[in-house]
């Protein structure tokens, strides 16, 4: 899932400063499950403004709400008559939502109160790894389900490089070498021969923008 | 609905707000709560339901009619025992994936997910580190 994280006070205290009714929406998705933007931590937020507000000598009016998710229309109904008794939006879901909020209400300032951070796993509790950079190329299958384009500092699709040093990155002795890894993996399935072809280089297909339309529904879409 | 409000006083509302949005939906929420022919048609499209052995309990239909059926049938007087069943419902047999069929056509995830804003307005929804 995305994994998102919540912005400092001070950042987000800057954004609404010019406005005096703020409404704060959280995401019921993956901001809620990665502990970022849920019901709970728009109720935090709420209480940590209204604070601040209050040390300062400051007034506001500072309401919040979670709906289901906020990459989704759907789940948008009911909130226009209730958005426009506020100046400004605070949205505490990832990019996606906050953006497709702004586009919903393009006549109110919308400002992010996370930073959306990976597509990741959860290793624990409020602990999560990024695994997948979204790059649009799979290669898991001939990596033994070991992303380079995560893993590997130089994102190589044909290591390792010659910065390999004993399993470790040479950026960092802290850092696995993903290609070691890989390595490893494919030679204990006896696959060594998936990654001695080489591959041709990324196309970096996330450097653009992408609009995804499953096959199923390619004609539905085709017109338009 | 005025009453929509009269949980037991010990739960915090969040704001008038979010009950004058389930007000809003009131006349979208009770035709469909009315026109449902208990068909079960929906069933079979909710992968909850057969990936649960054809549980009753997992019926896109019993989970709306048991969630915000209640909250409306009963005008707002629930207790919070009432929501905590109801946040199972809601939540942990609903995915919100929004596949589910209605040949009638209601909008059973905008069911469901009303009855979320309101079980989160009166403070009862899940807590994603309790998993663990």
């Amino acid at each position: 899932m995305v994994k998102s994280k919540r912005k400092p006070l001070n950042e987000i205290m800057g954004s609404i400063q010019a406005y005096s009714r703020i409404f704060n929406i959280g995401c019921g998705g993956c901001a809620s499950v990665c502990l970022a933007g849920g019901q709970r931590e728009v109720n935090a937020l709420n209480s940590e403004i209204t604070a601040e507000l209050k040390s300062q000598g400051l007034h506001k009016q500072i309401d919040g709400y979670t709906i289901e998710r906020q990459c989704n229309n759907q789940f948008f109904q009911g909130l226009d008559e209730i958005v426009q008794k506020y100046d400004c939006l605070l949205s505490m879901a990832c990019g996606a939502g906050v953006q497709f909020l702004a586009e919903r209400f393009p006549t109110k300032p919308v400002f992010p109160a996370l930073n959306t951070i990976s597509i990741g796993i959860d290793r624990d509790i409020g602990l999560y790894e990024e695994r997948c950079r979204a790059c649009g190329e799979c290669v898991l299958g001939y990596t033994g389900g070991i992303c380079p384009v995560t893993r590997c500092a130089k994102s190589l699709f044909n290591g390792p490089c010659g910065g390999t040093n004993k399993g470790k990155c040479e950026i960092s002795s802290e850092i696995p070498c993903a290609w070691q890894e890989i390595y490893v993996r494919l030679k204990d399935q006896n696959r060594l021969n998936d990654i001695r072809k080489i591959r041709p280089v990324m196309l970096w297909q996330n450097q653009v923008q992408r609009m995804t339309v499953q096959e199923s529904y390619r004609q539905r879409y085709a017109q338009s | 609905m005025e009453n929509l409000n009269n949980v037991e006083q010990t739960i915090a509302v969040q704001s008038q707000d979010t009950c004058q949005l389930l007000n809003t939906f009131k006349d979208k929420m009770t035709l469909s709560l009315k026109v449902c022919a208990h068909c079960t048609l929906c069933a079979e499209s909710c992968f909850m339901f057969m990936k649960n052995n054809k549980d009753p309990h997992y019926m896109p239909s019993y989970k709306f009619i048991n969630s915000i059926g209640v909250i409306y049938k009963k005008k707002g007087n629930l207790k919070r025992n009432d929501l905590e069943k109801m946040k199972d419902i809601v939540w942990k047999h609903c995915v919100l994936c929004t596949r589910c069929y209605c040949p009638i056509g209601i909008d059973i995830p905008s069911m469901i997910s009303t009855a979320r804003s309101y079980c989160r307005a009166q403070g009862v929804y899940p807590e994603f580190d309790e998993i663990y």
